[in-house]
């Protein structure tokens, strides 16, 4: 039923939000978002002021991942968009369903070079699904709509709305009808099941590659089905992690670069790549001519441009997960292959020992995710705490594992546990960190402060760019550029100016203490877990090389 | 290399001819002539680019296709240079 009372634009956005199940936006007022500002002053929906239009985006993408829901976020004109750009990215790389809105200066100013006026349109083609900007009052209940329709359309993704501050303080009819869902105008072809059970039924020794796409479909119990039934040896991409059962024999961690031994050998005997929901990142493939050399592949993805974009598929399995892979399962007799898996599992499983007293971040890492409560969401940042992370902690769900993947974005962990946390409330949420990204947002201890976000920080710190520092080691003659951070601030001291409760361990023995301590304060505290700032991330595939031939500790 | 046509209709929304061109170039195609009808007043809008690249033209067509106000993509010929 039309609602006919006449609404400026500012408040039918906030209407509009409502009627999408918006309760939580990010953002961060300036001038020409003012209008929009002032109808927020009377809405129900609930902001959370940011200290840098990054964290806003940031914290709508976390607010995203964490929950399933969109994510939103508010800037104003100028360097208010501009500086959503990365976040806007960010959410593009990893298909995150987010919608922006951006003041932009009046209609009769733009085009002027007037204040704080940027092309944040022009801007967003290269990083947003989609993008609107509004001119005409009378289009923006139908874009604000389609906005958050097309942000969870097929493949989800980032979408912006610019809207000139005269189209949110003008009035409109509305029109809060009932909305309708964006029509998927592509015609995706009807799945060859046919073709994909010859090719499963007759290989010996397939592999499950499992991607970020299966927690974006929601279809993580199908997933784990189509795995139970068929028995087949698994991996997982980064943004995978969680969607596979970790307990389950035949899973055998993550592949790529940073991935485990019996992942990446698996991956380069198989014969069959049964790959869902992922798209042969090259940090995945390594050197893609001699990824997988000896399988034919299976992909399913629900973007049809992924589909032979880097590697030909034998059989392309389009569409919906939860519908398609029930579709692939059967039970398989690939014994002898399952066995060969499990034992590269247990003969390359990660070893711990660690020599002298100084901490082994991986082992802290596993520790807290043995003792953190079920349904811990964990964030990280980017670098080698990111890829320890990944390696040594355990995540039932991808959901609880939320890391900047695609874009690798440093200062993404801070603010994405804030937005996380303000989606889960109850639940635990842990932003794993290093000292050169905390530093990137760090401004956002202040949002935790107003707010009293009980988010727990785990600084990994070696007073390094400890993953350019590795590389500089390995791969550029030991020339440390511009990597050493020994002059970092004190972070306890910087801590407590936000009223975060902090501590500093550098021992072993103070581990499993410090972790407990930290999982039981009632509210948000650091960690300062100090380590040895010459421990590399292994095993490393080199660039351009085949993923079985990977570095390894000595 | 290999040169080829597409014509391409589209929903005739604010800068579909700019996506269009930001996709075209970030996929890897030279551009060496375009012809378009946009902005009409009719709703539906054709460009016809004439486009270069070492890479399978299927690839820019799934990212065109992938763009919210394209309705058909169609390669209108191929020819080896």
């Amino acid at each position: 039923m039309a609602n006919e009372k006449k609404q400026t634009g500012g408040s039918l956005l906030f209407n509009v939000m409502q009627q999408h199940g918006v309760e939580h936006v990010f953002g961060y007022p300036g001038g020409a978002i003012m209008p929009i500002y002032d109808a927020l002053y009377d809405s129900d929906v609930q902001h959370f002021l940011c200290r840098h239009e990054q964290g806003a985006a940031f914290s709508a993408i976390g607010y995203a991942r964490a929950s399933g829901k969109v994510g939103v976020c508010l800037a104003t004109s100028g360097p208010g968009a501009t500086n959503l750009i990365t976040g806007l990215a960010d959410a593009l790389a990893d298909s995150i369903p987010l919608v922006a809105i951006t003041g932009q200066v009046a209609t009769s100013a733009m085009g002027s070079d007037a204040f704080q006026e940027i092309d944040i349109f022009g801007l967003s083609l290269a990083c947003t699904k989609h993008s609107f900007q509004v001119t005409d009052i009378n289009e923006l209940p139908k874009v604000l709509h389609r906005a958050f329709a097309i942000a969870l359309e097929g493949r989800q993704g980032p979408v912006l709305v610019d809207i000139p501050k005269d189209i949110q303080l003008a009035e409109v009819a509305n029109s809060l009808e009932d909305f309708s869902k964006l029509k998927n105008k592509v015609k995706l072809p009807p799945a060859n099941v046919g073709r994909a059970i010859a090719l499963l039924s007759q290989a010996k020794k397939p592999v499950l590659y499992v991607g970020g796409g299966v927690g974006m479909a929601n279809a993580v119990d199908e997933l784990r089905a189509f795995a139970n039934i068929t028995g087949v040896p698994s991996v997982s991409t980064l943004k995978g992690l969680g969607a596979l059962n970790p307990d389950d024999d035949n899973y055998l961690g993550m592949l790529g670069m940073h991935g485990t031994k019996a992942a990446n050998i698996a991956v380069q005997e198989c014969d069959l790549l049964i790959v869902v929901g992922a798209r042969f990142d090259d940090r995945v493939t390594g050197k893609l001519s001699e990824f997988a050399p000896h399988a034919k592949v299976i992909h399913f993805d629900i973007d049809t441009a992924e589909i032979n974009k880097r590697r030909a598929v034998d059989s392309a399995i389009l569409g919906d997960l939860k519908i398609n892979l029930p579709a692939l399962e059967i039970p398989l007799a690939i014994t002898d292959w399952q066995q060969k898996c499990q034992q590269m599992k247990n003969d390359f499983a990660w070893d711990y020992n660690h020599p002298g007293d100084n901490i082994f971040a991986p082992a802290v890492l596993n520790e807290i995710s043995k003792l953190m409560p079920k349904n811990t969401c964990v964030t990280t940042d980017v670098g080698q705490h990111q890829m320890w992370s990944a390696q040594h902690m355990i995540f039932n769900d991808p959901s609880n594992f939320l890391t900047s993947g695609g874009m690798g974005t440093m200062g993404f962990g801070l603010p994405a546990a804030i937005g996380a946390q303000i989606s889960r409330p109850h639940d635990t949420v842990i932003a794993v960190t290093g000292d050169g990204s905390i530093m990137m947002n760090v401004q956002e201890m202040a949002t935790m402060k107003r707010y009293n976000v009980p988010v727990k920080i785990v600084l990994i710190d070696n007073a390094k760019l400890g993953m350019v520092r590795q590389w500089q080691d390995l791969f550029f003659n030991g020339r440390l550029s511009e990597t050493d951070l020994s002059d970092n601030p004190d972070f306890i001291m910087l801590a407590s100016a936000f009223d975060i409760k902090a501590k500093t361990i550098s021992k072993k023995s103070e581990v499993t203490d410090a972790i407990n301590e930290m999982l039981d304060h009632d509210g948000s505290y650091l960690l300062r877990v100090q380590i040895d700032a010459k421990e590399n991330v292994w095993p490393l595939v080199p660039p351009n090389t085949a993923n079985d031939r990977m570095m390894e500790s000595t | 290399m290999k040169s080829y046509q597409l014509t391409i209709t589209v929903d005739d929304k604010l800068v579909v001819l700019e996506r269009i061109l930001q996709v075209t170039r970030y996929r890897g195609f030279l551009i060496h002539g375009i012809n378009a009808e946009v902005n009409t007043g009719t709703n539906i809008g054709t460009i016809e680019l004439m486009v270069r690249s070492e890479r399978s033209i299927e690839l820019l067509v799934d990212q065109i296709n992938k763009l919210i106000d394209i309705k058909e993509v169609k390669v209108a010929n191929s020819t080896a240079k």
